[in-house]
């Protein structure tokens, strides 16, 4: 052990005992047993939907335990809230920023613990002390909104090193981050080890796991697998245990060869130099029916903001803005109606926001896409057509609900992105893009997902699956287009593609 | 936006070229294809069954197990041919001339025929009729360029009756500079290099658009054994000469001041002068050029399905030297590609995409 680190003690500062936490009925995860001692890294592995972020949600107070209890210093605590969680020193950093993007640095910091009077300058001051305490080159008086994905992780981070926080729980820190910024925070991860933080890390990066982990726990499908000091694993134990035989290994784990690829029809979308701000730099691209296409890239590499303009959520600039070609036909679409009557929907990546209307139940929902389709041209609606399309599509997608008066609202992750993508499939589309489609779902709805994308391009279907999961681009895609810093700069066939070599094109 | 035409006018149009992707993937196929003969601007292949005919400068050649033989030689560059089921050769001269040479016999000049003057591709429909390519009613073929920079859209299409009086029909007029032929059942696919695009002709005269908006400019076609069919692009588009294109003026100045091997034109080779255009455009890094650099010459072959859809494709990048590649043939299950910019005829196979 090198100068400067503490040791690691054998007490667990935090102890977890047969937590579970079911959703709806459905178990994220089941009577899991999980430590933190103090001043240590532990590594918390297992595929999408393993039960990685409800487990350590648990431990943060961001949800209830449904069974099970856990022990914080010797005492049991049951946390109602993040902020309890946090002013007894558990943070977590999450996945997608917590952060007020409005806000300046300084004030996201002192969010909360804000007082009578607050003084601004006073505010930067200290925030700019603090932040070099760091050694984190962040503007404090910076808004929010202006920074990237790695300032604004080491904002979050920061934010949990000032509430003195004792256990720090990132997930996914390093998904978003170049090579470079890799390095800054696993320097600042030891760094914060050395002050006795004890730090729960989630990863899908294995390399990183068994490079900076103390030890290492692996859950699969919500049950846990394996605990264990790091140096006991190497790659290969650590997939086995991950995998199994298990659903997702058959999700992810298809060997497909060239003769596996769907060869492209004719060429529906043109994409030529399109042009958006700084997220969209002359990008280029063609998309062809009968094929899946899938679109990898970081956050803030413009993939969804592309394929925003495609879909005319979003508006190309109006100057050298570029051209998008329908069928050979130039498109310009000022609004998403447009684009949806000539047969190109978008699902969302974001489905609480922008997916789907929460209180209103699945058939109001599914309704709601054939309307705004227009194409019926009806002037009333008709609750029998509502009814027999909802029966006809919740059969379709398999959404399980109680009935489709349920709000949708109230369904599980799977079947809101069910919904939604129902709402899209209505419309009778012919180049379907998907945003994340099985972001937040659980193994079983993906499988499902996946084989409904799989069947949309078999039926002849121009199919875009925008994803930064690699498996799943690398297993559903019969081309995969890399995009980085606005534009397309590689594509692959999925049968030369490696992890690796996608993934050195998104950052390289 | 039915605005943009009005908007455009103030805000000036957006010029862009379709990317390669897809089956249009860029690779090195080209580059690292065998040269099966290495000869001065082969152009026109074509097979009689067994052997590989082409032609380079006036000169028309068969090729057979690696030997050469030369077959004819005639008063002009030959700028189109073809081979009957029967064997028939059908000549095309850039003076304008056609002629017919039975496979052991001396050629014959077929009558002449008003209006028709550059034979750019030649097609047989069975023994009995040929298609006739004509590029431009003002230009010889080897002024190409010129026509382009011209943006004349004076090209045709002619069936010459064979059997009877060898009389010439025409099928369409007003076509930007037809370049490739191919013969399919009671209609004719042609290749118009200037609109980027691949037809299909009826007898009639009626076209139906097949592939709109190529990234380069369409040359000739060619049957494949498995039903498809090998499309030559001869050279990229690129946003320089499509710009180029828009300045009628600067075009006008460059056609009567600039030597035309120096024109902002697509070109079946480049990088042999510092002057030539698009040199500065090149990437070079550490005096290495970077495959992806704009330029005026490529190589690329597409090979199109039976349904004529793009599946895969072969290249010769900026980087690479098989530029210019002008015709396609398939001799007894193997592939040759005549690289005109290369002076090669490379061997090409599909296994390699795969």
């Amino acid at each position: 052990m090198s100068a400067g680190e503490t040791t690691v003690t054998a007490a667990p500062i935090v102890e977890m005992r047969k937590i579970s936490k079911l959703y709806r009925g459905v178990p994220a995860v089941k009577a899991v047993d999980f430590d933190l001692r103090k001043g240590e890294i532990h590594a918390l592995l297992g595929e999408n939907g393993a039960g990685k972020s409800t487990l350590t949600k648990v431990m943060a107070g961001v949800v209830t335990a449904t069974d099970g209890t856990m022990v914080w210093h010797g005492k049991e605590v049951s946390f109602q809230s993040p902020f309890e969680a946090l002013e007894q020193g558990i943070a977590m950093v999450f996945q997608e920023t917590s952060l007020v993007p409005s806000m300046t640095v300084a004030q996201n910091l002192y969010l909360g613990s804000e007082k009578f009077l607050n003084r601004l300058r006073g505010i930067y001051i200290s925030a700019q002390q603090f932040l070099q305490s760091l050694n984190f080159p962040v503007d404090p008086t910076a808004t929010v909104s202006s920074l990237g994905a790695a300032k604004k992780q080491m904002v979050e981070i920061a934010r949990a090193v000032h509430h003195n926080a004792e256990v720090i729980i990132f997930d996914e820190p390093t998904a978003s981050l170049t090579p470079e910024e890799k390095r800054h925070f696993f320097a600042l991860m030891r760094r914060l080890k050395a002050r006795g933080v004890s730090i729960v890390f989630i990863s899908h990066a294995l390399e990183e796991a068994l490079a900076h982990a103390d030890r290492i726990t692996i859950l699969r499908d919500g049950e846990l697998v394996i605990t264990g000091d790091a140096k006991e694993f190497d790659r290969e134990k650590i997939v086995r245990a991950m995998v199994g035989r298990t659903l997702s290994g058959e999700i992810y784990n298809k060997k497909r060869g060239a003769e596996d690829l769907r060869k492209p029809g004719a060429r529906v979308l043109s994409v030529q130099d399109i042009s958006m701000g700084a997220a969209v730099r002359n990008n280029s691209f063609s998309i062809y029916e009968g094929q899946i296409t899938g679109v990898f890239g970081l956050i803030g590499s413009g993939r969804t903001e592309t394929f925003k303009v495609v879909s005319g959520i979003y508006k190309r600039d109006f100057f050298a803005g570029g051209n998008i070609e329908l069928d050979a036909k130039p498109v310009r679409y000022t609004v998403p109606r447009e684009a949806v009557k000539d047969g190109i929907i978008y699902v969302t990546e974001d489905r609480k926001a922008e997916g789907f209307f929460e209180t209103m139940s699945i058939a109001e929902n599914l309704y709601a896409g054939l309307l705004a389709a227009n194409l019926e041209k009806k002037a009333y609606i008709s609750l029998r057509e509502m009814r027999a399309l909802s029966k006809d599509w919740t059969g379709q997608l398999n959404v399980k609900a109680i009935n489709d008066n349920a709000r949708v609202v109230e369904l599980s992750g799977g079947n809101q992105q069910k919904v939604v993508i129902g709402k899209g499939l209505i419309q009778k589309p012919r180049i379907v893009i998907f945003d994340e489609p099985t972001r937040g779902v659980d193994v079983g709805a993906i499988a499902e997902i996946h084989q409904l994308i799989n069947r949309l391009a078999d039926s002849g279907l121009a199919v875009i699956v925008i994803s930064s999961y690699l498996p799943e681009i690398l297993n559903l895609s019969d081309r995969i287009l890399v995009c980085r810093q606005g534009r397309i700069v590689e594509e692959f066939a999925p049968d030369e593609a490696t992890e690796e070599k996608i993934m050195y094109a998104a950052v390289h | 936006m039915i605005f943009d035409p009005i908007l455009d006018i103030f805000r000036g149009k957006a010029v862009t070229i379709p990317p390669m992707d897809g089956a249009l993937k860029p690779n090195t196929a080209l580059d690292d294809a065998p040269v099966a003969l290495e000869v001065a601007a082969p152009d026109n292949l074509c097979s009689d069954g067994d052997r590989l005919i082409f032609s380079s400068g006036d000169k028309v050649f068969a090729l057979k197990s690696g030997k050469v033989e030369e077959i004819h030689s005639f008063d002009a560059p030959v700028t189109a041919l073809a081979v009957s089921p029967t064997g028939d050769l059908a000549i095309g001269l850039d003076n304008g001339e056609l002629g017919l040479m039975p496979r052991n016999g001396s050629p014959r000049e077929l009558p002449a025929t008003a209006n028709l003057a550059c034979p750019t591709a030649l097609a047989f429909d069975g023994s009995h009729a040929l298609y006739v390519a004509q590029g431009s009613a003002r230009h010889r073929p080897s002024d190409w360029a010129v026509d382009l920079m011209r943006k004349n859209a004076f090209g045709s299409v002619w069936r010459i009756d064979l059997a009877g009086s060898g009389s010439a029909a025409l099928v369409l007029q007003g076509l930007a500079f037809p370049n490739g032929l191919l013969a399919d059942r009671d209609s004719v696919i042609v290749a118009e290099s200037w609109q980027h695009r691949v037809i299909r002709l009826s007898a009639n005269g009626a076209q139906k658009p097949i592939l709109e908006k190529l990234p380069g400019y369409p040359a000739r076609l060619s049957p494949a054994g498995d039903g498809g069919v090998w499309l030559a692009l001869f050279a990229p588009r690129n946003r320089l000469i499509e710009f180029t294109l828009l300045e009628t003026a600067y075009r006008e100045q460059m056609m009567r001041d600039v030597p035309r091997e120096y024109w902002i034109a697509p070109a079946l080779a480049s990088e042999t002068s510092f002057l030539e255009p698009l040199q500065c455009g090149g990437v070079k890094t550490m005096g290495i050029h970077k495959p992806w650099s704009p330029s005026r010459s490529y190589g690329l072959v597409v090979k199109l399905d039976a349904k004529l859809r793009p599946v895969a494709s072969f290249h010769s990048r900026a980087n690479g030297r098989r530029h210019g590649v002008t015709s396609v043939a398939e001799v007894g299950g193997r592939v040759f590609a005549a690289s005109k910019g290369g002076n090669a005829i490379l061997e090409i196979s599909p296994e390699v995409l795969r």
